[in-house]
């Protein structure tokens, strides 16, 4: 996944192959698993040195105030990963959740794994959590850190000696030993995508769905571009020189084919996944929706709504709009918090949204009664003097 | 002994380089009303304070007595319509929230709260309190709030008065770490705020 096993020896790793990466991919096989060994030690001067950083950011992470600390979610989340994987591989890892708004995962050398609460934001079901996680875990059990880290030092040592020996004729070189590794490091990424989708299609879960993911990454990128008034990229099959993942489009389109030949069903767990996230989703949509990315959020709301709005999401919708302040936008806003109401949702806060959304549009008796209900509901919330205040109270 | 003096020279370079990074900082002398952040809103401190020479933007500056990571005061000057708090971090990817003439003053934390997420990286802040409060001059807002930054384990707490005036944010913000520091130069900070008048 983008920057995984970052910190720790996390050395992004691999090669100039002169030909894009998702040119090769639909060929391209998976390499066998290593066999699987418990409790497995790391082997010479190099592996020990990358675990011995790795242990040592782990002790740091597991007392984070970033790490989410829910038993419930975390067993979960856990209980997906060893689906995925299987019990026997999974049972070594340790997962942390972190309350990080970004989509992304990391695994680190020595069996450490961290997934960002933007990630799981994200994802629609088990089997897409699965897909990723199970790339993680390939970044893992294929040792790509060790690999990477020493195709890193090897193109600097190159680097160093062809400045010394040949420093004034050597420009192509040099730039195909830097394109090289960038490309090991591509190669990499690609190799843990279908060590992934191979764990998918050993599970319950179908591997049809890890497509889908890169699909709606760069449908928010999209949205994302647009809603900042930027020009929305066409989206290419081949990796730029210095890229350290296969694009979007690659990943989607190799992992697609690749699903196909497979051809493996079962339940994508889409239901159960929503009543597994359900207590977190108001607080990741909040995270979300803080981020100023107004084309992004709305992508993100409406996937999220793709079975209907419910109440929550009607409520995160109407903050997003009332952040964004234009008038139309208050309007909408206005609309978003009294359906949120009529709907069912619980917090008081709703009452609040709606009542500073109409005092903004000039609509001020009416939000005014709003603003009472709010302090009706919540008289001794911690904005209550303030709310009295507005109201004239 | 060559070693030595590339040593020493290389010291000297150092040293060299590093004067122009402290050059800007002034020494705020006790009793004196002072013009802060390029604006009209004076302030007058009880207390010697050290105006550090980087701005956090056009109209920010940044007093403190320890360090700005210990005790910061941050003065906004009048920030005007479609200008962000502070100096953007990251324009393109991760641009941050503009002000809007508009807005309410229950907006202004959470102008705050959303300017520190995102340039901050750090999705544990919060706003704590809200209330009413006299702010040079005007009815304006009193709030306080916490935050931990991205990849610190540190607790920092912060209290800001603020309103809008004629279109214009105005605010003074306190910020310190939770431990020792926050209530140390607490009282300082209050004493400036209730000074702060055009």
């Amino acid at each position: 996944m983008r920057g995984a096993m970052a910190r720790a020896g996390r050395v992004a790793a691999v090669c100039l192959l002169g030909v894009s990466a998702g040119a090769q991919v639909a060929q391209a096989s998976p390499d066998p698993l290593p066999p699987y060994a418990q409790a497995y030690e790391p082997q010479g001067v190099d592996e020990r040195g990358m675990w011995m950083q790795s242990d040592e950011a782990e002790r740091q992470l597991r007392d984070s105030n970033f790490v989410i600390r829910d038993e419930a979610l975390q067993s979960y989340i856990r209980g997906i990963f060893c689906r995925t994987v299987g019990d026997e591989r999974c049972r070594n890892v340790r997962i942390y959740l972190l309350r990080i708004p970004g989509f992304n995962a990391t695994m680190y050398p020595n069996g450490m794994m961290t997934i960002w609460s933007g990630l799981l934001l994200r994802v629609k079901s088990e089997a897409e959590l699965g897909a990723v996680l199970g790339h993680e875990f390939g970044h893992f059990e294929l040792r790509h850190s060790l690999q990477g880290f020493k195709q890193l030092r090897s193109s600097t040592d190159a680097l160093a000696w062809l400045s010394i020996l040949a420093p004034v004729t050597t420009t192509a070189l040099q730039v195909g030993i830097i394109g090289n590794f960038f490309a090991f490091n591509r190669e990499q990424e690609q190799q843990a995508d279908m060590q992934g989708l191979n764990y998918l299609a050993s599970s319950p879960y179908p591997s049809a769905v890890a497509a889908d993911i890169w699909d709606r990454q760069m449908a928010e990128k999209d949205a994302t571009a647009a809603g900042r008034k930027r020009k929305v990229k066409t989206h290419h099959y081949s990796a730029g020189f210095a890229a350290s993942h296969p694009t979007d489009l690659a990943r989607a389109t190799y992992l697609r084919a690749a699903a196909m030949k497979t051809g493996d069903g079962g339940d994508a767990g889409d239901a159960s996944y929503r009543n597994g996230l359900a207590k977190w989703l108001p607080a990741f949509l909040d995270d979300q929706i803080r981020l100023n990315d107004f084309g992004g959020s709305e992508y993100l709301l409406g996937q999220l709504a793709s079975g209907g709005w419910t109440p929550e999401l009607l409520y995160a919708r109407a903050e997003l709009y009332r952040q964004r302040g234009n008038p139309r936008d208050l309007i909408s806003a206005s609309q978003f918090y009294q359906e949120a109401i009529d709907k069912g949702y619980a917090g008081p806060e709703a009452h609040k949204g709606l009542g500073l959304c109409l005092m903004r549009s000039q609509q001020v008796e009416p939000g005014k009664a709003a603003l009472r209900k709010y302090l009706e509901l919540s008289p001794s919330g911690p904005d209550a003097p303030m709310i009295a205040a507005l109201v004239g109270k | 002994m060559i070693r030595e003096l590339c040593i020493a020279g290389a010291t000297s370079i150092a040293l060299a380089c590093s004067v122009p990074a402290y050059a800007g900082n002034t020494l705020i002398a006790p009793g004196q009303r002072v013009l802060v952040a390029r604006s009209t809103l004076a302030v007058t401190p009880a207390t010697e304070w050290n105006k550090l020479g980087a701005r956090p933007g056009t109209n920010g500056e940044i007093w403190t007595m320890d360090g700005d990571d210990l005790n910061k005061i941050t003065f906004y000057g009048g920030i005007i319509e479609g200008k962000t708090l502070f100096r953007q971090v990251d324009k393109r990817n991760r641009p941050l929230p503009k002000v809007s003439s508009t807005i309410l003053m229950t907006d202004i934390p959470a102008l705050l709260e959303n300017s520190y997420r995102i340039a901050l990286g750090t999705s544990l802040m919060s706003i704590e309190r809200m209330e009413p409060t006299r702010f040079a001059g005007v009815d304006g807002i009193n709030f306080t709030y916490s935050y931990i930054r991205q990849g610190e384990d540190l607790h920092r707490k912060g209290e800001a008065r603020a309103a809008m005036i004629a279109g214009k944010l105005w605010m003074i913000t306190y910020e310190a770490p939770q431990l020792y520091y926050f209530d140390k130069s607490l009282a300082g900070f209050r004493q400036i705020a209730d000074s702060a008048g055009f």
